[in-house]
């Protein structure tokens, strides 16, 4: 009896030892920090991180593909396009069909609505890849026509602007990869699907595919640029140019440029990190696929669509990381022809260098005042 | 028949305390000082409580161009906090060790915008983490790796 009663007080004691020693060890643990609060920081002596190294042996630093004051990447976008009242000159198709008249009709607006999206699918320091997609639509407002001239069967490309309005969409993806804290390359490709149809997409085989590569440095934290070499549809037909990536902000952050020339270029002015002005220009085009109106099917028909936007923009944000955007300028129009491709390839033209082919309509657009309003999400 | 229960209890309860204070050491090893993978910053992770906060304790660029004053929160939304010095600043909040080497519930403030993100910190050895800062579901966001530093101490 006097046995058992010796050992349960043993017991008892060990377990007491156990409970208050387990206790008193995560007890002491925080005795470091415990002066410290969440929302006050102690009186440290900084300097002692001047002089640190990795605690990795080979460790490396690596350029990061923002810089200061940049505005920020828009991860999912909302918008609506328009483009208000402007005259259009279409001309007459010429060989082999030789179709529909010359004629001159007024748009009352071109409009419509326009998704981007760009969803980061790796984002490490040595390595960033973003995959997005894009959905934009003009929808054109054609006033009728003096039933004495014609009306938009008169004309094949105006029956199809104004029945059915032009659409892109397409896939894109990003890849930045950095090979040290100064230098890094930049690969954007994207495959887009252009022209006047609806629901019923056109064929895979009438996708096209835009790219560029861009060899960069960032010499510092401000500043950023790059020399590269671009596939590009945006003056309408297939090109293939220089490019030059500047991007830069100044000691105080409140002037900037935000340039990848010759796609755009614009001046920056930062009234603080949420409420920013553009000043600058954009060009952008595709080649529209005239696809859905079955006479025109077999002709291989594509209007080269190339516009500059030269504009005023208005970034801020709404709440948190929504942003609204808001742009007004001018639209110049510097194509809108028609091409017929030979045996279902596209004429390679290198700005008149490399053939003179003339194309099967030429059109010509006067220059409105346009408006575009978008909602965004904004990136970390 | 108590003994035997008696007994259980101890060993239950001493396998409870051990593996809290496991998972205490575990959780542990990110204290120490990082720098992000743009090399303008270092933070030092402290705990407080049961919880892990990192400060600002070195800025590449210490100084403010405009007011040659040591940096302050000047982006911070709240203007009172516009002045407080960025030197000392805490930009990771609240982050609890959830075990398999993850810190999450936590917050990250990034003093050139004024915007603090939704923050999970992942150790994928025991030098390098991976800071994923995003906004409402985890697919927004974005990763930067942090390296450990290693303070030397001075003599």
């Amino acid at each position: 009896m006097t046995k058992t009663k010796t050992s349960s007080s043993s017991i008892r004691i060990l377990f007491f030892l156990c409970l208050f020693g387990g206790f008193s060890n995560s007890g002491w643990s925080q005795t470091d920090t415990a002066k410290a609060s969440p929302e006050t920081t102690e009186e440290e002596d900084f300097s002692q991180y001047d002089d640190v190294g990795f605690a990795e042996s080979g460790a490396k630093r690596y350029c990061s593909p923002k810089i200061e004051g940049i505005s920020p990447q828009k991860l999912i976008g909302l918008g609506f396009d328009y483009q208000a009242a402007y005259k259009m000159n279409l001309g007459k198709l010429t060989s082999p069909s030789a179709n529909g008249d010359s004629l001159q009709y007024n748009v009352k607006n071109s409009s419509g609505l326009r998704f981007n999206c760009n969803i980061p699918v790796i984002s490490k320091t040595n390595i960033v890849w973003q995959m997005g997609a894009n959905y934009w639509e003009t929808g054109y407002i054609i006033e009728e026509l003096d039933p004495t001239q014609g009306s938009f069967t008169s004309n094949p490309v105006a029956t199809e602007l104004a029945e059915n309005g032009l659409r892109t969409m397409g896939l894109n993806t990003t890849i930045f990869k950095p090979f040290n804290e100064t230098n890094f390359i930049l690969f954007q490709g994207s495959a887009d699907l252009s022209g006047d149809y609806n629901w019923n997409l056109m064929p895979a085989k009438y996708l096209k595919y835009s790219a560029a590569l861009v060899f960069g440095k960032r010499p510092s934290e401000r500043k950023q640029w790059g020399v590269g070499l671009a596939r590009t549809y945006r003056v309408g037909e297939l090109n293939y140019i220089p490019i030059i990536m500047f991007n830069s902000t100044d000691a105080q952050n409140k002037w900037g440029s935000e340039i990848l020339f010759p796609a755009r270029a614009h001046v920056r002015r930062t009234i603080n990190p949420r409420n920013m002005i553009f000043a600058g220009y954009e060009l952008e085009g595709q080649s529209y696929r005239l696809y859905r109106n079955t006479d025109y099917r077999s002709e291989d028909l594509e209007i080269r669509r190339g516009e500059i936007r030269l504009r005023m923009v208005y970034e801020c944000s709404l709440k948190d990381f929504i942003w609204l955007s808001v742009q007004a300028g001018y639209r110049i129009n510097y194509r809108y022809d028609v091409d017929r491709l030979e045996n279902g390839k596209e004429i390679y033209r290198a700005f008149g260098l490399l053939s003179k082919e003339p194309y099967v309509m030429t059109n010509s657009l006067t220059n409105p005042l346009y408006f575009n309003v978008s909602i965004n999400l904004v990136s970390p | 028949m108590r003994k035997s229960l008696f007994f259980t209890m101890l060993v239950a309860l001493t396998t409870l305390l051990t593996s809290f204070v496991n998972q205490d050491a575990a959780g542990d090893r990110l204290i120490g000082v990082w720098e992000p993978s743009n090399g303008r910053a270092r933070v030092k992770v402290e705990k407080i409580g049961s919880k892990y906060y990192g400060k600002i304790v070195w800025l590449k660029e210490p100084t403010d161009p405009v007011t040659k004053q040591p940096k302050t929160d000047k982006n911070n939304p709240d203007p009172a906090l516009q002045n407080v010095p960025l030197k000392g600043y805490r930009n990771l909040k609240d982050f609890v060790y959830a075990g398999n080497n993850e810190w999450n519930e936590g917050t990250i403030y990034d003093p050139l915008n004024g915007s603090t993100y939704s923050c999970t910190i992942k150790m994928t050895d025991k030098n390098t983490l991976e800071i994923r800062g995003y906004i409402g579901v985890s697919a927004l966001g974005r990763t930067d790796i942090w390296k450990r530093l290693e303070v030397k101490t001075k003599k």
